[in-house]
């Protein structure tokens, strides 16, 4: 897309570098998920699926990684918002409340997920539309 | 990319080719030139289509059902109408338009979460929460105001005196708010005596004969502003005075302003904002309809709007051989159907996907292929327009980098009035995933916090605002259809064809995603070939 301005990956960049600040693995679901999966995990019928008892949530870590690195449906990416320790806290969250019963997902896991994308750049512009 | 290498060429060190010279001016701004005189010459930039196509020849009585009654639906209708056909629009919402939406006085929004919204702005004060500009080379749209005589005015897409806002630069300037004139001026300033002097010494690995040489040097000091004796720059009346000329011998001449180093410039980030208009979409002259968006709705609607049945919300979409039958339910939470000989379904992908449809398995699978954008946008009404009286800015957009706001837009409407709404923010992905986790009272107050470190009455003359989150709105799930390379090339194309009897229309069908004049183009489109095959059966 034209409104993709290549200029300005200099200044993804440096945002990606600034350091995490520590939230609690709830703050950063709170943060960044709950606006359409809700607090309570269970999404919104017909417009956002529900992450508590979703087989994909609680199953192999690499998919789950790959789909919240890259985005799907309605979901935007995370790659360039969250580092691999914040993606790994808050999959964690996901797979471990509302009675979800997954694995711990580390920050390894998700680097190994995040190696495997295709890699594109951050098309940011401070325009659209 | 040209990105690195176009910075590095200009910030000195290295030798300029001709190539990473194009590429710096690119950088700075030139592509708007560039691509302003390719327009004119005619060399494809503009719309596709500016009329919509002939649908000649009688298509004796043939139904088609239109689902929504956005400017997709309602272009299809409204052309096909026209052409003798028998339409009927199905429309969630109680209103017609789409996301050619304004919220004034009175407006009403629940989004997914349960956020109750009644906009509370004063009489005559609107946001346009969705589509807010018209680039002028959407002819298609412009096709349309024109026609149903909806007035236009000029908005504001690159105002000089304007503030650029980063934070994330270092040196003196991050941080504050500072003119994009004057970093427009210092950045070309500065970029164009390097380049002139390197070229006047015959420096430049650019095959310019000395009569080239000559004219070159002489665009850069034009440029630049350079002085013509040893090449430097010092500052350009352009970008602004410290005292103002004026009458007498005081103020007199007035007092130059003087430039910014290049070193803090650079450090600041602020040349981001240069690219700002130089792109296909983002044009300087941009228009707006007088009091609001959704005036290109009401016009469509005095057209169409008998044959639109409003707030009826599609279950299914079943065909047979012969046609075409949506089930729908009406806002007494009646279940009923229409049949018709073909579809034009406009709903986004992001809510059809959902839908009870027996599309064959490539079209399910291809309607998969696209992501939805998350978009936020806020309207804050203000009591006075400071940013008019105390700081002599007429519309235009405060870039930044604050997470969440991206761009605070002054209106190009109403101008010296008491009062105003501006955009506080228009934020997408995952910054606008995030803040519309918050209650629209919270949104409000992050998007003051926010333009308070810009203009320091902003919090004092906040009065009301109106939030919207696209991706939280029932019937869109998504602000436009955003495509990768891969549904571009895969998925794409099969959802441009017909599945059965069934023609999909929409901004998502078009390269113009999220443009008023993709959903006309592509209803254009969709609408020439069903006709052809009317005609033909």
């Amino acid at each position: 897309m034209s409104r993709s301005i290549a200029l300005l990956t200099l200044l993804a960049v440096s945002a990606v570098c600034a350091p995490a600040l520590a939230a609690t693995p709830s703050a950063l679901y709170t943060d960044n998920c709950s606006a359409c999966h809700q607090t309570t995990g269970k999404g919104v019928k017909g417009a956002f699926p529900a992450l508590a008892a979703s087989p994909l949530v609680q199953g192999d870590a690499a998919p789950l990684a790959s789909t919240v690195l890259a985005g799907r449906a309605g979901m935007p990416a995370f790659k360039d918002d969250l580092s691999d320790l914040q993606l790994a806290s808050v999959l964690t969250y996901v797979r471990t409340s509302w009675g979800n019963k997954g694995k711990p997902v580390s920050a390894s896991d998700v680097a190994a997920a995040r190696a495997k994308l295709k890699t594109t750049r951050k098309t940011n512009s401070l325009q659209a539309h | 990319m040209g990105d690195q290498s176009a910075a590095a060429s200009l910030s000195g060190g290295g030798v300029l080719t001709r190539r990473r010279f194009f590429e710096g001016l690119a950088a700075l701004g030139g592509v708007s030139l560039a691509m302003a005189g390719m327009d004119a010459l005619g060399f494809g930039f503009a719309s596709a289509q500016d009329k919509p196509p002939p649908l000649e020849g009688d298509p004796k009585g043939t139904k088609v059902v239109v689902l929504g009654a956005g400017l997709a639906g309602m272009t299809a209708a409204y052309e096909l109408t026209k052409a003798g056909y028998q339409v009927q629009i199905i429309e969630a919402r109680a209103f017609a338009g789409g996301r050619c939406q304004t919220a004034r006085k009175g407006f009403q929004h629940t989004d997914l979460i349960g956020n109750s919204q009644t906009c509370e702005f004063d009489e005559g004060l609107y946001i346009n929460h969705g589509p807010w500009r018209i680039p002028y080379h959407h002819r298609s749209t412009l096709h349309y105001t024109k026609l149903f005589g909806v007035q236009l005015e000029s908005f504001v897409n690159d105002n000089d005196a304007a503030y650029v806002y980063f934070e994330k630069g270092d040196g003196p300037l991050a941080g504050k708010p500072i003119r994009k004139g004057q970093i427009a001026a210092d950045a070309r300033g500065y970029a164009a005596e390097m380049i002139a002097k390197a070229a006047s010494k015959g420096q430049l690995d650019a095959p310019l004969t000395p009569a080239d040489r000559e004219l070159f040097v002489a665009y850069m000091i034009n440029e630049g502003h350079l002085s013509p004796t040893d090449l430097a720059y010092t500052g350009t009346e352009g970008r602004g005075f410290d005292v103002h000329p004026g009458a007498g011998v005081n103020p007199g001449p007035g007092k130059p302003s003087t430039p910014y180093s290049l070193s803090d410039v650079l450090h600041s980030k602020a040349w981001r904002v240069l690219s700002s208009v130089s792109g296909y979409e983002q044009q300087r002259t941009m228009l707006q309809p007088i009091g609001g968006m959704d005036q290109i709705a009401k016009g469509f609607e005095k057209h169409v709007g008998s044959l639109i049945r409003y707030s009826c919300v599609v279950d299914k979409i079943k065909q047979t051989p012969k046609g075409v039958t949506v089930t729908y339910t009406d806002k007494f939470g009646e279940q009923d159907t229409i049949t018709a000989d073909y579809c034009v379904c406009t709903i986004p992908l992001s809510v059809l996907k959902q839908i009870d449809a027996d599309f064959s398995k490539p079209f399910k699978a291809a309607m998969s292929g696209v992501a939805y954008a998350p978009v936020n946008k806020i309207g804050l009404q203000m009591k006075t327009r400071f940013w008019e009286e105390n700081h002599h800015i007429y519309g235009g957009h405060i870039y930044n980098d604050m997470p969440g706001i991206n761009t605070i837009t002054l209106p190009s409407t109403g101008w010296q009035s008491q009062k105003g709404v501006l955009l506080g923010f228009y934020a997408f992905g995952g910054e606008a995933a995030k803040i519309s986790a918050k209650s629209p009272a919270d949104r409000a107050a992050f998007a003051v916090a926010a333009g308070q470190k810009v203009f320091p009455e902003y919090a004092e003359n906040f009065e009301t605002a109106f939030s919207f989150c696209w991706h939280l709105a029932q019937f869109n799930l998504g602000g436009w259809a955003e495509w990768g390379e891969e549904g571009r090339k895969d998925a794409y194309p099969v959802l441009c064809e017909p599945d059965g009897r069934v023609y999909l229309a929409g901004e998502h069908l078009s390269y113009l995603g999220g443009w008023q004049a993709g959903a006309i183009e592509s209803a254009w489109q969709q609408v020439g070939k069903l006709h052809a095959r009317v005609l033909k059966a």
